[in-house]
């Protein structure tokens, strides 16, 4: 039985792709990630106010969103509320995030899809005179004001640390605030032109391979709410196949809810809703939004909503609800920019205690959740449930769509391999997270 | 133009995102080989390799030697290639017997025993330390000379104020309530080890008000003296600056796991490698 198999790139870290043909007909497709670390085990024993500072390192990507969740499971766990600067400035580092994410995701990770080049650092000036600007400047200026946000707001733009027990530990001053306002202003309207850019470029993208990829109808899952969302996420929710919202739950209650199950060709696990297929990341989000509550986001969404219906299933699609992602984000951090943010009330005291807490913020790639249980002061159990796992079944299912395609008794169309590509991508995996 | 590539062993590519943050290189060097953002499977010959994550499976071994002959410099970067990094928590025999479990998985890379730093089995050029190292920093790297001057310890740069008059009497942490702006947080009675850490990074941490962790590893001077030397350094601090009980002090700096200073610590301690050289460290 041949056995394909695709290593990837322009994705967080290390996996292939394995489809298995038999006569012309596909037998299996899978997406194994081949690397692992084993957070779970290795925090065992570690103090639990340390975690803040060991689990943004499962991924230098997600730095942020583990740190947050690592401070809301171990508030949940001591009972502590931190007060409302503090909030405002996580959702503020959680905005820098997204911008940083979803700018790289779309314009280094999927852009060269778009462009037939293997990557935006190889692009030649004016290669294209529709080319808004010279991308690879432009995308380093995009996602340039998103890390700076996650800098003045978590002190460094990998690893935050501000975020601790109880609130943060300083606030943003003015002068700090204006400097990243001015950056998030200048980004806006760039970030909006390399977007269009790429919208243009995925409508030739469909013309030429006459698809967007796998538009089976599937259930999908956010933490987020359905206007002006906030990525410091409250309830878990599913929405169906026909864009209804069927279940509603806290973190606690994920293991009650949804399915996981480990395998034994990647590192790693999956989970499903009920048997079925489920999808988390931009799409998810996008489909449950009613709007996004500021004013060119709107605009994208409206014309999204126009052109794809809804809920739209089409998975090149999550990469389109991305730029209608950063652009809310731009927009939201120069609204939160605006108000103050020196105060001195960024933290409260707190007593430690025993017990289980469960974390959950609505990273780029989707819900993110952190489950501990202390004992004696240290974490006797630790749980990170990954966005990335929700997409596994979604992946495998699109991928086997994909290869369907390209894959007849008579030959291999070697598209295959690009298809394979801006399949995984539309998912934009996190494999450092999934394994961790 | 100067080419360079970058392998990435087991980490969390933190690293990869500095180094692109580094927008400079673009202008001056060209990246042959990431696959975070260049479809390439292959490493070709190179100027500089940069090298980030720790080797934690044979697959991770196989690559490093493999690459390794390609290129005329190679650049240790990050704490997990240099030290082995927070994988090294794992390094516990409670621990590994979990790891062992995992192996049932087939069609995947096997796990090695423990989570080496590439100096274990390659000759490095340089060591580029760091969690991650900052985008500045990436560029000294790339140019191949190790030419960075900046202060010795973090210490020096995070200009908070060292008050005579407050002398705290515990490490109370931030269960206490607010950070004061500009006092050192040992002041505060925080366990920051900004003073046996290596500069470069501009003391960010601590000027946010979170004590420094020692990701970039030890100062020159306690380079090559070992583990006991810097605890003691430390203590020696804590003496100074505080009425903190010696014995709270050391328990602190020996928290389980020696968690908090896995950055500098972790591989440093009971083996029998060879001091690394401080002139190779940027």
């Amino acid at each position: 039985m041949p056995t394909l198999k695709f290593p990837l790139s322009r994705i967080e870290g290390h996996a292939q792709v394995v489809i298995e043909v038999q006569g012309g007909k596909v037998v299996s497709a899978y997406f194994q990630a081949t690397e692992f670390r084993g957070f779970e085990h290795l925090v065992k024993g570690v103090p639990a106010e340390d975690m803040v500072v060991i689990v943004p390192r499962i991924c230098g990507v997600c730095s942020t969103a583990h740190h947050v969740a690592a401070v809301e499971a171990l508030e949940d766990a001591y009972g502590v509320t931190p007060p409302p600067l503090a909030q405002n400035i996580r959702e503020l580092l959680l905005l820098g995030q997204l911008i940083q994410n979803q700018a790289t995701s779309l314009f280094i990770f999927t852009m060269p899809d778009r462009l037939g080049t293997e990557s935006i650092f190889q692009i030649p000036d004016q290669a294209d005179t529709a080319q808004p600007m010279h991308i690879a400047q432009g995308v380093a200026q995009v996602r340039k004001a998103g890390t700076n946000l996650i800098k003045v707001a978590g002190g460094q733009f990998i690893h935050p640390v501000k975020a601790v027990v109880g609130g943060m530990t300083s606030g943003i001053t003015k002068a700090e605030a204006d400097a990243a306002r001015a950056e998030v202003e200048a980004a806006l309207p760039l970030a909006c032109r390399l977007f269009d850019y790429y919208i243009e470029k995925t409508r030739e993208l469909k013309e030429r391979i006459g698809t967007l990829g796998d538009d089976a109808p599937a259930y999908y899952i956010a933490s987020v709410g359905d206007t002006k969302p906030d990525y410091s996420g409250d309830r878990l929710r599913m929405l169906d196949p026909h864009g209804v919202l069927c279940d509603e739950f806290p973190a606690r209650d994920f293991w009650s809810h949804l399915t996981y199950e480990e395998t034994d060709y990647s590192y790693s696990g999956r989970t499903n809703y009920k048997g079925n297929v489920i999808r988390a990341n931009s799409l998810a989000r996008i489909n449950m939004a009613k709007s996004m509550g500021t004013p060119y986001a709107d605009g994208y969404l409206k014309r999204f909503r126009e052109t794809f219906g809804h809920p739209a299933h089409a998975i090149l699609l999550f990469d389109i609800a991305r730029g209608i992602e950063l652009v809310y984000a731009l927009e939201r951090a120069l609204e939160i920019l605006s108000g103050p943010l020196d105060g001195e009330d960024t933290h409260i005291g707190f007593t430690p205690r025993d017990g289980e807490g469960y974390g959950l913020v609505e990273a780029p790639r989707g819900p993110l959740i952190h489950h501990y249980v202390i004992q004696n002061g240290l974490i006797s159990k630790a749980d990170f449930i990954i966005p990335t796992v929700h997409n596994v079944m979604a992946i495998e299912q699109a991928l086997r769509v994909a290869a369907e395609r390209y894959i007849t008794a008579e030959r291999i169309d070697m598209e295959l391999e690009h298809a394979v590509g801006r399949v995984v991508r539309a998912f934009d995996p996190c494999i450092a997270c999934a394994t961790h | 133009m100067k080419t360079f590539a970058v392998l990435q062993l087991s980490g969390c590519a933190g690293c990869e995102m500095s180094l692109l943050e580094a927008g400079d290189w673009t202008k001056k060097y060209e990246l042959t080989h990431l696959p975070l953002v260049i479809s390439s499977h292959d490493i070709p010959d190179v100027e500089v390799l940069l090298i980030s994550g720790g080797v934690r499976t044979d697959e991770d071994l196989f690559k490093l030697r493999r690459s390794v002959k390609k290129a005329q410099q190679v650049v240790a970067v990050g704490t997990c290639a240099i030290s082995g990094g927070v994988a090294s928590l794992g390094d516990r025999e409670e621990v590994r017997a979990l790891f062992t479990a995992e192996e049932s998985r087939r069609e995947v890379p096997r796990l090695l025993p423990k989570c080496h730093p590439i100096d274990t089995f390659v000759n490095v050029t340089f060591y580029l330390p760091g969690c991650p190292p900052t985008p500045e920093l990436f560029m000294v790297a790339l140019s191949g000379k190790n030419d960075f001057k900046s202060s010795k310890i973090v210490c020096a740069e995070c200009g908070r104020k060292k008050v005579k008059e407050i002398r705290p009497q515990s490490l109370a942490g931030f269960s206490q309530g607010s950070v004061l702006t500009d006092i050192c947080l040992i002041k505060q009675g925080f366990l920051c080890i900004g003073s046996s850490t290596r500069n470069g990074c501009l003391a960010p941490c601590p000027r946010a008000g979170f004590p420094c962790v020692g990701c970039r590893g030890p100062s020159d001077i306690l380079m090559e003296k070992g583990k006991a030397a810097w605890l003691q350094s430390i203590q020696r601090i804590f003496e100074t600056l505080t009425d903190i009980p010696a014995e709270e002090v050391n328990a602190g700096l020996r928290s389980p796991q020696l968690s908090l200073f896995l950055f500098q610590f972790s591989d440093y301690d009971g083996t029998a490698r060879p001091v690394r050289p401080k002139e190779k460290m940027i």
